[in-house]
């Protein structure tokens, strides 16, 4: 029965559900995970790689965070070539803006355009909704830091700590547990990594298997610093989350 | 004039057939008559303008304690040839609203009776008269989307509202202006002397509805192309009204009649050497 | 003939505009204010073609009250400088406003600023500007007369300055002005120079 409703993403079903994006939101349940948490001086993402062989080659740069602008970047959980679509249309967005009014778009504006493109694809006929999921960290003179999740319906939240993902609900009542307000950056990379090591399928947490990237300002300017293997490594050994001989063997 | 030669355009083949029975005038060359000039488009352009009727124009209205006056002068000449003594230059829009009328008549009659039905309209979806102040921008901005184009409207709305007395002035380069007082048209450097001197806001209906006259009076006066009957209109709390129309000839003899004068020198016959 | 200017103080920025509208020979009004506020705290003086100067002016206005409507933050002065000057820039090429832009505003951050905008679409950040054949008188005026950190009352003070040269040396001097203020209080009307009085508008 259900089947003369899943087909299309522009009919509700009689119990008013739109199966295909509810299907969406399946697809990025199975993706690696991605965190991301506001802390008073900064906002940091942190995400879980799938290492699906040996011999794959894993990229150079990253493959989960993004930068949009200067003053925004989002880490991605889904389908990577969906994705790279909304990513370049966020971009795009973001320069537009730049180009009328000579300044950096607000945070909320550019979550805005992107999920207004999103909401686009599960109503309009014969089209797919994206399958991802988005965090959002960035920082607007208005708002200052600002941390948002959008979802494939094309819903999107302002929150502290959020989770996509794997695990998500997991990953997201720990960091409801921990989040304190007041946290500096430090201990917000501290607290995504101890939950990323318990929420995360892998026995032991290696750089590989992590990309970090953190949006802080740097003497009055907006950067945004993704973190090296090696810096990553000095990271994980400090949480305790690996042991320094089982790395060095 | 000079003749366009077609027939480079002719077919090579002869027309199949018995070519005499067909008529000459259908075998000759087809042609049509050109001006003969240099600038074409300069005649054109020249051309257009002659035959657009009512430019020369006096018209104005004004704010006072009772209302709004609104006077024209009905003449309307194409170049120097007066086509028509009896034009309505003022332009009933409903019965709360008059529109006057300088510049095109084809426009100015055109874009007024538009209006009259967006205001009927706008009558019909809100349940209450559209604000002077309303219609007036609805016109600015249709003449300003067709601005460049060539529309020649210069106009006044004059009307009663929810708000008392309302008066705009509208034109087709998209200008809109509130006021209390304008003259529009060739002859309203004449018709603002009169009505500048002549205008208190307290003045009652009668000396409102004569100063508006004389306005016109004196405009049809110095401007050759004003002339005609000076028509009046007076827009008070329940509507517009016709107070007069005077042909202006007839004005100048109340305002300014003949005086027998004594002849300087009577003709004598010359006296006989 | 029309005559527009600006100038930024110490923690304020005034726009002065004529008020006059003609048609040829013809002076229609006296009284025309031909200073929008465009929100709680921008001024935009403009000048040019009578249509093209309210239609654009208005758009504009539309445009920053939308922005605010949907984004829920006001647009910043220099934002809504530089969107002006796109608008006017992609107009150009298709059918130009022929209207020259003087904008104020006050910015918590930034305090107050001015921009010069031409109907060519040049946009300058600029301390003291002028439009129309007043500019000549008044930009002189300006450069002798102008500092920075000016009080009010010292720029009003030049302001009637700038008013009295035009008036005395420019043939076609319109009669009055009128002067806004924008600053951290937000935009208003300062005040008019007035030496003829137009017919009060009804009270009927």
């Amino acid at each position: 029965m259900s089947r003369r409703y899943d087909s299309r993403t522009t009919i509700f079903s009689p119990e008013g559900r739109l199966y295909q994006v509810e299907y969406a939101m399946e697809a990025i349940g199975n993706a690696g995970s991605a965190i991301g948490i506001l802390s008073k001086d900064g906002v940091i993402l942190v995400g879980e790689k799938k290492v699906t062989s040996k011999l794959l080659q894993t990229s150079a740069s990253t493959e989960k965070m993004y930068k949009i602008d200067d003053h925004v970047a989002c880490a991605v959980a889904g389908i990577m070539s969906d994705a790279n679509i909304l990513i370049n249309t966020a971009r795009v967005q973001a320069q537009r803006y730049t180009f009328a009014y000579q300044e950096p778009m607000p945070v909320e504006q550019l979550v805005q355009s992107l999920c207004d493109t999103k909401q686009g694809y599960t109503q309009f006929g014969g089209l797919r909704p994206f399958g991802v999921s988005f965090l959002f960290a960035g920082w607007d003179k208005n708002y200052g830091f600002q941390l948002y999740m959008s979802d494939p319906s094309g819903n999107y939240s302002g929150w502290k700590a959020a989770a996509i993902g794997a695990n998500n609900q997991a990953a997201q009542s720990m960091l409801k547990q921990d989040y304190k307000d007041e946290i500096t950056r430090e201990e917000a990379i501290q607290l995504a990594i101890k939950v990323l090591s318990k929420t995360m399928d892998s026995t032991s947490l290696t750089s590989e298997k992590l990309e970090l990237a953190e949006v802080f300002l740097s003497n009055g300017n907006v950067k945004y610093q993704v973190c090296s293997p090696e810096t990553l490594t000095q990271l994980l050994l400090k949480s305790g989350v690996t042991q320094p001989a089982a790395d060095a063997s | 004039m000079m003749k366009i030669d077609f027939s480079g355009l002719d077919p090579y083949m002869p027309v199949k057939g018995n070519a005499e029975d067909l008529d000459d005038e259908i075998l000759a060359a087809p042609s049509f008559k050109l001006p003969v000039t240099v600038d074409f488009d300069g005649f054109q352009k020249a051309a257009v303008q002659m035959v657009k009727p009512a430019k020369g124009t006096t018209t104005l209205a004004f704010i006072f304690k009772d209302g709004v006056m609104v006077a024209a002068d009905s003449r309307a000449s194409m170049g120097g040839y007066i086509s028509s003594q009896s034009v309505k230059k003022i332009i009933e829009i409903n019965p709360y609203m008059l529109g006057t009328m300088a510049g095109g008549a084809a426009d100015c009659q055109f874009w007024h009776r538009n209006l009259g039905i967006k205001c009927r309209l706008h009558e019909l979806a809100n349940k209450r008269r559209i604000s002077v102040a309303g219609a007036s921008k609805l016109l600015a901005n249709i003449l300003y989307s067709y601005r460049g184009m060539g529309l020649s409207v210069g106009t006044m709305i004059a009307g009663w509202d929810e708000n008392g007395p309302g008066l705009y002035y509208v034109d087709s380069e998209g200008g809109r202006l509130k006021g209390t007082r304008f003259s529009v048209g060739s002859g309203s450097p004449y018709a603002y002397g009169v009505l500048d001197s002549g205008y208190r806001f307290d003045l009652s209906v009668e000396e409102a509805a004569e100063l508006a006259r004389r306005a016109i009076y004196h405009a049809t006066f110095r401007d050759g192309a004003s002339g005609g009957v000076a028509s009046v209109y007076h827009v008070g709390p329940s509507g517009w009204k016709k107070l007069s129309g005077d042909d202006v000839g007839e004005l100048h003899y109340s305002y300014y009649p003949v005086e027998p004068t004594a002849v300087e020198q009577e003709m004598a016959d010359v006296p006989i050497a | 003939m029309e005559s527009v200017f600006g100038l930024v103080g110490k923690d304020f920025a005034i726009v002065v505009a004529d008020s006059s509208a003609v048609h040829s020979i013809l002076v229609h009004k006296t009284n025309e204010d031909k200073i929008m506020v465009l929100d709680s705290h921008k001024l935009m003086g403009a000048s040019g073609e009578t249509g093209d100067r309210a239609q654009f002016t208005e758009y504009v206005q539309k445009n920053v009250a939308l922005y605010q409507f949907r984004n829920g933050i006001p647009l910043t002065t220099a934002a809504t400088a530089n969107f002006t000057r796109g608008e006017l820039a992609t107009a150009l090429r298709k059918n130009p406003y022929m209207v020259n832009i003087i904008l104020a505003g006050y910015d918590k951050d930034v305090g107050p600023s001015l921009y010069f905008i031409d109907y060519i679409a040049s946009l300058h950040k600029v301390d003291k500007a002028a439009f129309g054949y007043g500019s000549y008188f008044a930009l002189s005026m300006m450069d002798r007369h102008y500092r920075r950190d000016m009080s009010v009352e010292e720029a009003i003070e030049l302001v009637d300055k700038c008013i009295r040269e035009i008036r005395s040396r420019l043939v076609v001097a319109p009669p009055n002005f009128l002067i806004k203020i924008v600053d951290k209080d937000g935009a208003r009307e300062y005040g008019w120079r007035e030496s003829i009085k137009d017919a009060p508008v009804a009270a009927a």
